[in-house]
């Protein structure tokens, strides 16, 4: 695999290309971040193709920011380590579902194959009982194939419904530390 | 000032732009000023009350937007000061009531009030005002550079009164008419 020391932030892999190229499609507008290794060529392919980027202060800032801009009849796409899934757990659980505004997530996984740092593994094995715990279905990717079409769906899903739906940027996909 | 003196000199003064209000008071406050009108009422997510004023006056550059929130509510969100430092949306002031204090838990005092001016102020790009006047708040939300941060000096901190539990699809519903022009 690439480490994420080694790539380029101009020359994303093209499985984030991929994924890019789907939040195009879908209609997207704006993607809000906090910054994350894997998530990087995927914002430099957003911009690149027009799409606002914001990098925000907090991963609940992003869901309050996406919910507004959603509910103001914008499509948002929500980027975010899956770590930052614990800081938002209130903006999504008070605001976007009870209020019926679906938003794309796009979740880089941490703490799982590969993981060397400790402190990220708790974090990592809860997030996905964490989106099941407020009924958000997630989609799982970990080869290049996949990663365009899960995102295309993932964000029909999110924005034809109403609901939200969770990408899961698997290590296998690379572009962060662990050792896959 | 009671918060609902400074959210009707608000409305008052930008009767055309999209209101986003936080939990409690200022939910409260905006629904009795406006005659529960078409806004984007949060009923919870403390702290995201900027945020989400960030993303509608992102989403919509022509409209004004006036964010109200609690100063609780700003404090625990307060990272997205510096979004709005940064992002320098054009058309977005943020009303904070400020009044030291968590008003519908029962009036906890901050941990460090009374200290968004001096925070507000030196942000780059952001206007920062304090009004101890309804009078003063209007003046200021019709005449304030965006964005921008006015501070209600809140010193009778009565309840406003409608209930701050909204009906979140009936707001989305109204809200989204309103940003698209149709009510």
């Amino acid at each position: 695999m690439t480490d994420a020391a080694t790539q380029d932030a101009a020359a994303p892999f093209a499985w984030q290309r991929a994924i890019a190229a789907s939040i195009r499609d879908a209609g997207a507008e704006v993607a809000v971040y906090v910054p994350d290794a894997r998530l990087r060529g995927i914002v430099a392919a957003l911009a690149e193709s027009g799409i606002a980027v914001r990098a925000l202060t907090r991963e609940e800032e992003c869901v309050g920011y996406a919910a507004g801009y959603a509910a103001a009849g914008g499509r948002p796409v929500v980027l975010m380590q899956c770590s930052g899934l614990g800081n938002s757990l209130n903006a999504l659980g008070s605001f976007a579902i009870p209020y019926g505004i679906g938003i794309p997530l796009i979740l880089s996984m941490r703490g799982t194959l590969g993981e060397t740092n400790p402190s990220q593994v708790p974090m990592g094995r809860a997030t996905v009982m964490f989106l099941e715990a407020l009924a958000i279905q997630s989609f799982p990717v970990s080869a290049e194939a996949d990663a365009g079409p899960t995102t295309a769906g993932a964000l029909a899903l999110a924005y034809e419904t109403g609901t939200q739906a969770a990408v899961i940027l698997e290590p296998a996909l690379g572009g962060q530390r662990e050792t896959v | 000032m009671k918060p609902s003196d400074a959210v009707a000199a608000a409305v008052e003064a930008a009767p055309g732009d999209l209101f986003v209000s936080s939990l409690g008071t200022a939910t409260s406050a905006l629904r009795l000023a406006s005659g529960d009108g078409p806004y984007l009422y949060l009923g919870g997510a403390m702290g995201c009350g900027l945020a989400a004023a960030l993303g509608v006056a992102e989403r919509c550059p022509d409209r004004g937007v006036v964010a109200i929130v609690g100063d609780g509510d700003l404090l625990m969100g307060s990272g997205s000061l510096w979004s709005l430092s940064g992002l320098r949306p054009a058309n977005l002031l943020l009303l904070v009531l400020d009044d030291g204090r968590y008003s519908i838990t029962g009036g906890q005092e901050l941990v460090a009030p009374r200290a968004f001016a001096a925070v507000a102020g030196a942000l780059p790009n952001l206007t920062a005002l304090e009004a101890a006047t309804a009078g003063e708040v209007g003046e200021a939300v019709r005449t304030l550079a965006r964005p921008a941060v006015l501070l209600a000096q809140i010193d009778e901190p009565a309840w406003p009164g409608p209930s701050p539990f909204v009906d979140p699809h009936r707001v989305r519903a109204r809200f989204a008419a309103n940003a698209r022009g149709a009510s």
